[in-house]
């Protein structure tokens, strides 16, 4: 089960990350439409978008890669739970804003923003991220001190 | 294990932090600029933004008629009631607006954009940094 989540969740965040780089339809940079979506949020200055657009799809694709090694799969699902908390919060404050915008989550989205399906589809990445970040916490626990030594910390 | 967990995130961020770079410098060719008032974007990031951008001229009509950033909408404070109603039918939503003067120390730009914000209620709206003489390379 764990296995499966994890490739889903890889398989989700590459796809955005992706797809937030290059666009495919159009065959050129997709930084400009995402810079723009990001903007829309009306959450950080031009510069920290634009910013903000370059590395947020890396940081998802590295993440989601990062995410099959043993050495950085704690790592990389802490980056995604900080991102999925991070999509969620930016969601809500724009349909608490009433802003209509397009979401930006999958690179340009032509359709307009459906407040409601979207903070579910973020809750429920958000909840299976949690779950796969816990998995790995207890995982690297115990191959640090064994099954007897959960819940200790550094 | 907090500590464990937060080395490994560090190693996460710094790793994609090498292509972002290449992608941003490829991109966006960084290089020491004037810091931006609130507001404003620079003509390497409207170029960025491509056909994204709808250009909004706040010049005089005179200079507009001269010459313009081909597809700008000319909207400035002299005629502003005679300009407002053409510019809104030619207004797209999808595009974010990028509002021009001659540049240097001009204010039109930027009294403009206010007024599109708090008149027309219109968000998404910034000033080119260095107006037109930017677009320009002056």
């Amino acid at each position: 089960m764990i296995a499966g989540l994890r490739i889903a969740i890889a398989g989700i965040f590459i796809a955005a990350g992706v797809m937030k780089i290059w666009d495919f339809a159009h065959a050129h940079s997709a930084t400009p439409d995402f810079t723009i979506a990001i903007q829309h949020y009306e959450l950080l200055s031009p510069d920290l978008a634009v910013l903000l657009a370059v590395y947020l799809p890396w940081l998802e694709v590295i993440a989601a890669i990062a995410l099959f090694t043993r050495r950085l799969a704690l790592g990389a699902a802490a980056a995604m739970l900080g991102m999925s908390a991070m999509f969620l919060a930016a969601i809500g404050s724009a349909s608490w804003r009433g802003l209509n915008i397009a979401c930006g989550c999958f690179g340009k989205d032509e359709a307009t923003t459906d407040y409601r399906m979207l903070i579910l589809r973020d809750l429920a990445l958000l909840t299976a991220v949690a779950v796969l970040f816990l998995h790995e916490w207890r995982r690297v626990e115990i191959e640090r001190f064994g099954d007897g030594a959960i819940g200790r910390l550094d | 294990m907090i500590a464990r967990t937060l080395r490994q995130l560090a190693l996460v961020l710094a790793l994609a932090l090498v292509p972002a770079l290449v992608s941003g410098a490829w991109q966006l060719q960084w290089r020491k600029q004037e810091p931006l008032a609130p507001g404003e974007v620079r003509l390497a990031t409207a170029r960025m933004w491509g056909d994204q951008v709808q250009w909004v001229d706040a010049r005089s009509r005179a200079k507009y008629e001269r010459t313009h950033i081909p597809g700008a909408l000319l909207l400035n404070e002299d005629e502003w009631d005679k300009l407002v109603g053409p510019f809104l039918d030619a207004w797209d939503a999808d595009k974010t607006l990028i509002v021009y003067c001659d540049g240097g120390s001009c204010e039109a730009s930027q009294a403009v954009a206010e007024r599109i914000r708090a008149e027309l209620k219109i968000g998404g709206v910034y000033v080119l940094k260095g107006g037109w003489a930017a677009w320009e390379g002056k």
